[in-house]
């Protein structure tokens, strides 16, 4: 059976055959043949050719996070994915822009205020994290539509801070 | 001994300072802040009390209220950790007044080693090699120019009042000296309230290579050798090593011996340790005292088999050292890496949150000192350091090696963690050749991002994804991929359960 995912922004087809106790993994070209064994709600090891690999999976609300030899893989579904673009296009069908917090934080100054001009690269906020201070910049040239947040906010990762409307 | 210790930290070196109280049966009590009460030292303590809200000025920081909860739970002494109040003069003196023991060296020793200038002055005054430069701040732009000159560019401002890089500047010529000045002096201001900033030679490229010293209350002083903290970015370590691949027996010796001199002439007492910079020459210069347990202090424990934690509790109880200067030997070699909460491939942009997953490496001569556990939301509010990953072996080639299996093995999902950078900076061929500088991570990664992983990798892990949403623990509707057809995957897949035989 067939399942889309998407990892960073592309996309991924990937189907899996069950034959006995193995499965037949195809990846575009690639067709692997693995023995699969499920060890813990977050454990699947997999016997490939002889080779021994453990991957560890756990999730959050949208994605999952998988680790296989030193290297985390973030794979959502394409479900997710989708809607996620669809959200973008509509903000982009509308010519508005929103700028988001680049990790959890609190909002220690907003230097702008709406309907304010905005040069690209402008600091907008200082979101400060773990002690470390940085600048929110502006993507474009523009003015401030909307704020989303005040001084002393704690916000989350990729929460909306700010919408700007591009220059026209 | 005392009966009951205040730990006033958080995180790893909360935890690391109450195992050391366990293992002497001493009671721990561990303080934390409103948002640290699922924090794994409060798990470990003893006792626990809450002192507060998240910021630090209003938990970690607030002296009264730490002294308070010591004196109302009968706690003897108070163990800092490193950074909040650890180097505070004034907090040292409180304790003292209190008739609590602060777990470090006294307020005054504190007091002369935190000002920059004068710690200067008493080193110079006793033969103990500084940095060529200024000993004293400049009444005008004249007289630094001419104390410029004398030095010889490039020359480096320094706050007095400094450390972390605040108010530093490099100046390579005349031109530069009056702007750099005025910049110095501003960020001095906003940085320490104070602006006074003097002029030092610059060193290129140096190693930064630090002794640990312990002394007790008796004027007995002895060195455990040094440490090389020179892989550092933004003025802050991430590699530590032991012993230094810069040092020979003979520069160990005098530079061991230096230290010690250093805490003689500063009146100080408990564990220190005497930063030097060698240059390139194999010359070495007084850099400054850090007064506290210091991050990287287990690479010294497992080469010299001291346990540092209980050796400042035993100091700071009265207790004489028992370690004799010509019994300490270094062993084999350790190697420590520090893993923050923080993305490399993003300019090491803070990623706090939730750790979905944690797997700890483990093995023969590898040790892992941490604050975290899976499941736990790790605080915006602090520090972004996570653990601490520290292996010994016989040589350096083989710590090296062990260390990189270490990293290999550690998993930590959710948030993003310095362990694919460190993987990379173990593994570059310069530091396999140990010739590391301060300027090694700016040579040599900068704008670092994370390689392609093998082709089969991406295969493998879209596999177990898909895998995953066909186990019966993955709830249906929760991050669920596309099912084209939603009664057909069970028929030609079945469910996968965990242990199943096929």
């Amino acid at each position: 059976m067939e399942f889309e995912f998407s990892v960073d922004g592309v996309r991924q087809t990937i189907s899996l055959d069950r034959k006995d106790d193995r499965v037949l993994i195809h990846h575009g070209e690639k067709t692997l043949d693995a023995q699969v064994r499920v060890i813990s709600a977050n454990a699947v090891s997999l016997l490939v050719g002889g080779r021994s690999f453990l991957l560890i999976i756990a999730r959050d609300k949208d994605k999952k996070h998988i680790w296989l030899d030193g290297r985390t893989y973030l794979i959502q579904s394409s479900e997710e994915e989708q809607r996620l673009a669809e959200r973008g296009d509509d903000r982009a069908q509308k010519g508005k822009s929103v700028v988001t917090a680049p990790m959890p934080g609190k909002v220690v100054k907003v230097n702008v205020a709406e309907k304010e001009a905005v040069r690209k690269n402008q600091t907008l906020a200082i979101v400060e994290a773990m002690k470390m201070e940085n600048e929110i910049k502006s993507p474009l040239e523009g003015f401030v539509k909307k704020i989303y947040v005040s001084p002393g906010d704690l916000v989350d990762s990729e929460k909306p801070l700010f919408e700007l409307e591009p220059k026209a | 001994m005392f009966k009951k210790i205040l730990v006033a930290n958080r995180g790893e070196i909360a935890c690391r300072i109450i195992r050391a109280c366990r293992e002497m049966g001493i009671v721990s009590l561990a303080v934390y802040s409103e948002a640290d009460r699922a924090g794994l030292h409060v798990q470990m303590a003893d006792e626990a009390l809450c002192i507060g809200p998240p910021p630090a000025v209003e938990s970690y920081l607030n002296m009264d209220k730490i002294i308070e909860t010591a004196r109302l739970c009968g706690a003897e002494a108070i163990h800092p950790g490193y950074g909040f109040l650890a180097e505070n003069a004034e907090f040292a003196r409180r304790c003292e007044q209190a008739g609590i023991v602060f777990i470090g060296p006294n307020s005054r020793a504190l007091e002369l080693v935190g000002d920059k200038i004068r710690a200067r002055q008493t080193m110079e005054k006793s033969g103990i090699p500084i940095i060529p430069g200024m000993k004293h701040v400049a009444a005008d732009f004249a007289e630094y120019a001419t104390e410029a000159r004398k030095i010889g560019y490039p020359v480096m401002i320094k706050a007095s009042a400094g450390g972390g890089g605040k108010g530093m500047r490099i100046i390579g010529s005349e031109d530069e000296l009056r702007p750099g000045l005025e910049a110095g002096q501003r960020e001095a201001k906003a940085a320490f309230g104070d602006e006074s900033v003097y002029l030092e030679k610059y060193i290129e490229d140096p190693r930064h290579v630090e002794f640990q010293v312990l002394a007790d209350n008796y004027g007995q002083i002895v060195h455990l050798f040094e440490r090389e903290c020179s892989i550092q970015r933004r003025h802050q370590k991430i590699v530590e090593e032991t012993p230094s691949q810069a040092l020979t027996p003979e520069l160990r010796r005098t530079m061991g011996e230096t230290a010690r001199k250093v805490l003689a002439v500063s009146g100080y007492n408990n564990a220190g340790t005497v930063e030097f910079l060698l240059d390139r020459n194999k010359k070495f210069y007084f850099l400054e005292v850090n007064a506290r347990l210091q991050v990287e202090h287990p690479v010294t424990e497992l080469t010299t088999g001291v346990d540092l934690v209980q050796q400042q509790i035993r100091i700071a109880a009265g207790e004489k050292l028992a370690l004799r200067q010509e019994d300490l030997i270094q062993r084999g070699h350790a190697i420590e890496c520090r893993i923050y909460a923080e993305n490399p491939s993003r300019n090491f942009l803070p990623s706090p949150g939730k750790i979905l997953y944690l797997r700890e490496p483990g093995g023969p001569g590898v040790r892992h000192d941490g604050g975290i556990y899976g499941g736990w939301e790790v605080p915006i509010y602090y520090d972004p350091i996570l653990a601490k990953l520290i292996v010994w072996a016989e040589t350096r080639d083989s710590a090296r090696a062990r260390m990189v299996a270490a990293l290999d093995d550690y998993v930590i999902l959710g948030i993003s963690t310095t362990i694919p950078f460190l993987k990379e900076v173990i593994s570059h061929p310069r530091f396999q050749e140990g010739a590391t500088t301060t300027a090694f991570i700016k040579n040599y990664f900068e704008n670092w991002q994370e390689k392609q992983g093998p082709a089969d990798g991406l295969t493998l892990a879209l596999a177990a994804a898909a895998l995953d949403e066909l186990s019966p623990s993955q709830k249906a509707g929760k991050a669920a991929g596309p099912r084209k057809d939603v009664y057909s995957p069970w028929l030609t897949l079945g469910r996968w359960r965990i242990g199943e035989k096929p």
